[in-house]
């Protein structure tokens, strides 16, 4: 079962953190949760709203209906009441204003209770999450020790506080509407879950590959890898800098990864714009680098706090001139964690610079994942550097043409050699080059590397559901894995033939491990985007030949949603 | 011990006469004079005539892009704290094109050692106006004359927070070694301000004007006091150039701060591997 809890109010008054605090205590209950938060790109005024879908299996989007509503103010049940479920629960201040339609009314008074303790404003927040943990069968057991580990510093009196707003919107539904309780958030023994969003699970990747340097300039949605990475810096030793601008920001990580230390960067578009010419010279200089891409809907400014998949044709074309690079596009959490360990193997072996794409969605929805698996998997990571090596002789050419087209890299320092690392086009030992047979020779060789690439590395797309006896397949990438594993289970248990091909390694494409899945002439192939254009489907179209008639794109800043799915079904 | 021979890489292409001949001699010098070896010290080119020098000296060194040579030394020095490092650069690449990173670096005290080969023009491209050029300059680029007054490298520097602020003349070799090995030794943001004749397209800032306009400061100069640094810096307006270590302020640098054990480099520091303990925040 799925059930949606929704809070909104003002903007700048402590919704996210509430939201997350339930999405939290939802997993420490043991119960799956997919979040996402909604806000204007500004810091106070407008609304806010989160919501979180409980599951007790694994979820990865959000579902159509709310089941409750949290209304700080008048605004958020107007906004959402149309998502509402016929008999929704609506936790309301009635001094505020009384919510009428088919719902349940579930007052809470708010304003009586702030008066009473003397509180701020803000902790209406706690007063709500104690409400909606006792409208869902909870206890405050997991929030009154969190608020105990919060404000340990703040000392017992601000424990308790806390404790004592969350008590009064507990009660204040227990003595009147005992009877509405829904046993949702029964505790369950299902496994620890950690609940982490898309930019703290690269963050943490980033960590686990070892990446030394991480550089970035603010900008939503990417910004938060940098707050985390720095909140992290004294414990892991990542030299972790907030440059003058995302110029400045990659050359240095270049500069970086050519002494030695892995590194990477972060930025949404408009920083990844500034940041172009520089991914052409690490494709040029063979130094590799990691590039954190979180899209948002553009062009321009755009809409910050939004989300779309319109960067695929930019990532893979940013950059002037002729070079390999890679680009992945995680689905969801896990394979982030996954495919950003993988992402700097990859810039390592390659010698490439490799780009992971997310987008608001992923950056910023958190979903629970098994504590185990994310263990097993980062214990058992060994960082595979390639052709990194310490030390060398006088013969040693930085560019030396090989089979595989990738060089020995030498860590500056031994002192035996020296060399440069050259963004002019250059002979095997580094020296600039205009002849035209060298020329040949370093294009070729660069070129190469994806060769074995293709056979060593890439992975075809994965099948959701089962593709054999599917009429309709939906063919996507990145983010929408989520919301369309979510539909393709939906569809299955309404009987209903679908499956979905996603793919995560989105270049190089090797052509012929995909045009075999996409071209059974009995099948029907949509394109599912969060875009205008069609993006994967232009890709597809140029590297495979494959033309898609039926596509849902969507580009209005929302994410997919699984009805979008079933209604083409 | 190394020798001129061991820092020599190809036979430069610059222009007969050029002052980047005598730049390229002296940081050879300068490094042989210190002990360090080409493997022992890495250089950030820009690109520019200046930053040819890449294929004409020996060390570990990247030739990187136009303007974002000092961006990319801040991540060398960064990464291996160890290791000397420089960037060679025009003064287009440096007060134009990396106008900003130049700012921010000095904001940053990033132990590197920028040596600008300020010439005034763009000599790469054939010999367009640079950030430096006079008021009033013609060239290709501004055939009626350049409407901005040119950029003060010194004072800005300065007042931005370098450490270090020098300047020097290429037609001055020996004075340019001393200069570049003062550089070297100070730590933190070093700028070598080197005036440099383009022989080639700039017809003004010749080596005769050049040994007219600039001095020497004497022993007395004391290179601490700030203000007396900026009314330094200020002479280029009366076409006053002094040689020597204008200002110079002890701070801690960048990586001093940034890098968590500075007792090891980066790169060879033990790998984080206590990943449990970052989990806890998301449970
Ligand atoms: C992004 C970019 N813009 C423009 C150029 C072309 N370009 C190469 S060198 C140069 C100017 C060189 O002037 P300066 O930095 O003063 O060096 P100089 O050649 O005088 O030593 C320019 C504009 C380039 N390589 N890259
Ligand atoms: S163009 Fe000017 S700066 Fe460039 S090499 Fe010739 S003289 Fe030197």
């Amino acid at each position: 079962m799925q059930y949606t809890w929704k809070i909104g109010g003002e903007a700048g008054f402590g919704i996210m953190t509430t939201g997350l605090l339930f999405s939290k205590i939802a997993a420490r209950r043991d119960h799956y949760i997919f979040d996402f938060v909604e806000y204007p790109s500004l810091i106070r005024g407008g609304h806010n709203a989160y919501e979180v879908n409980v599951s007790d299996e694994p979820v990865s989007s959000l579902k159509r209906d709310i089941d409750v509503l949290v209304c700080l103010n008048k605004e958020t049940f107007d906004l959402h009441k149309k998502r509402c479920i016929s008999q929704a629960k609506i936790i309301f201040d009635p001094e505020v204003f009384t919510p009428e339609g088919d719902i349940i009314p579930i007052p809470v008074p708010f304003t009586a209770i702030l008066k009473e303790l003397q509180g701020q404003v803000i902790m209406k927040n706690t007063i709500a999450l104690g409400a909606s943990l006792a409208i869902l069968g909870a206890d405050l057991s997991e929030l009154n020790s969190i608020f105990e580990k919060q404000f340990a510093k703040k000392g017992e009196a601000v424990v308790s506080l806390n404790q004592q707003f969350a008590q009064k919107g507990y009660d204040a539904v227990m003595n009147a509407n005992k009877e509405h309780v829904i046993s949702v958030l029964g505790k369950k023994e299902t496994g620890k879950k950690l609940v982490i969003n898309g930019n703290e699970a690269f963050s943490y990747g980033a960590v686990a590959a070892d990446c030394r340097f991480y550089c970035a300039y603010p900008m939503t949605p990417a910004s938060t890898v940098l707050t985390t990475l720095a909140a992290w810096g004294k414990k892991t030793g990542m030299v972790v800098r907030h440059a003058e601008d995302e110029i400045a920001v990659i050359n240095s990580a270049i500069g970086a990864s050519f002494a030695g230390a892995r590194s990477s960067v972060g930025s949404s578009g408009g920083g990844f714009a500034l940041m172009v010419e520089a991914i052409s010279m690490s494709g040029i200089t063979e130094i590799p680098i990691v590039v954190f891409l979180s899209q948002r809907p553009g062009p321009a400014t755009g809409m910050p706090t939004w989300t779309e998949q319109g960067e695929l044709l930019f990532a893979i074309h940013g950059g002037h001139g002729e070079f390999p690079k890679i680009i992945l596009a995680p689905g969801d959490h896990k394979e982030m964690i996954e495919l950003t360990l993988k992402a700097f193997d990859l810039a390592d072996i390659y010698q490439v610079p490799v780009i992971v794409l997310s987008d608001m969605l992923l950056s910023e929805a958190h979903m629970s994942i098994q504590y185990d698996e994310i263990q097993g998997e980062v214990n058992k990571y060994v960082p595979n550097r390639g052709k990194l090596i310490a030390s060398a002789d006088e013969t040693y050419k930085r560019y030396l043409l090989t089979d595989d087209g990738i060089s020995p890299r030498l860590v500056p320092g031994e002192s035996k050699t020296y060399y440069q690392s050259n963004s002019y086009e250059h002979l095997e030992d580094g020296h600039t080059t205009e002849s035209d047979t060298e020329r040949i020779k370093q294009v070729d060789k660069r070129a190469l590397k994806m060769q074995k690439y293709m056979s060593d590395h890439f992975v075809a797309p994965t099948i959701i559901g089962d593709i054999n006896s599917a009429q309709t397949v939906f063919v996507g990438w990145g983010s929408t894995k989520g919301v369309a594993s979510e539909a393709i289970k939906q569809a299955t248990e309404l009987g209903k033939k679908a499956a979905y091909i996603h793919f995560s390694y989105m270049y190089p494409l090797d052509k012929n491990k995909i045009k075999t899945l996409i071209s059974d002439s009995s099948k029907k192939y949509i394109l599912v985007e969060n875009n205008s254009e069609g993006q994967l489907g232009k890709l597809l179209q140029m590297e495979i030949g494959v033309s898609f008639e039926h596509k849902i794109l969507r580009y209005d800043g929302r994410a997919l949603t699984r009805e979008q799915f079933i209604e083409k079904i | 011990m190394s020798t001129l021979q061991d820092f020599t890489g190809y036979k430069p292409t610059w222009c007969p006469g050029c002052g980047n001949w005598g730049i390229g001699m002296a940081l050879k010098m300068a490094f042989v004079e210190m002990g360090m070896m080409p493997s022992s010290v890495m250089i950030s080119f820009g690109i520019g005539c200046s930053g040819n020098m890449n294929d004409f000296i020996n060390a570990y060194a990247m030739h990187g892009l136009h303007g974002r040579a000092i961006a990319t030394a801040v991540g060398m020095k960064l990464a291996n704290h160890k290791m000397p490092v420089c960037a060679v650069v025009g003064d287009g690449d440096c007060y134009g094109e990396g106008g900003n990173h130049f700012l921010h670096a000095c904001r940053g005290n990033h132990d590197i050692k920028v040596i600008i080969h300020d010439n005034r023009v763009y000599g790469l491209t054939t010999g367009q106006v640079s950030p430096m050029a006079e008021k009033g300059q013609k060239s290709k680029s501004t055939p009626s004359g350049i409407i901005e007054t040119p950029v003060d490298p010194l004072a800005l520097a300065i007042t931005q927070g370098a450490t270090f602020v020098a300047q020097t003349f290429a037609g001055d070799t020996k004075h340019m070694v001393e200069t570049l090995k003062k550089a070297f030794v100070h730590t933190g943001f070093a700028i070598v301000n080197v005036l440099q004749p383009c022989v080639t397209f700039e017809k003004k800032n010749t080596y005769a004007y050049y040994m007219q306009h600039v001095y020497k400061l004497d022993a007395a100069y004391d290179p601490t006091n700030k203000m007396q640094a900026l009314a330094k810096a200020f002479e280029i307006h009366e076409e006053k150039y002094p040689l020597g270590v204008i200002y110079q302020a002890p701070r801690k640098a960048y990586h001093e701060e940034a890098v968590a054990d500075i007792t090891t480099p980066l790169i060879s520091q033990t790998r984080f591997q206590d990943f449990n303990n970052l989990v806890e925040e998301f449970i």
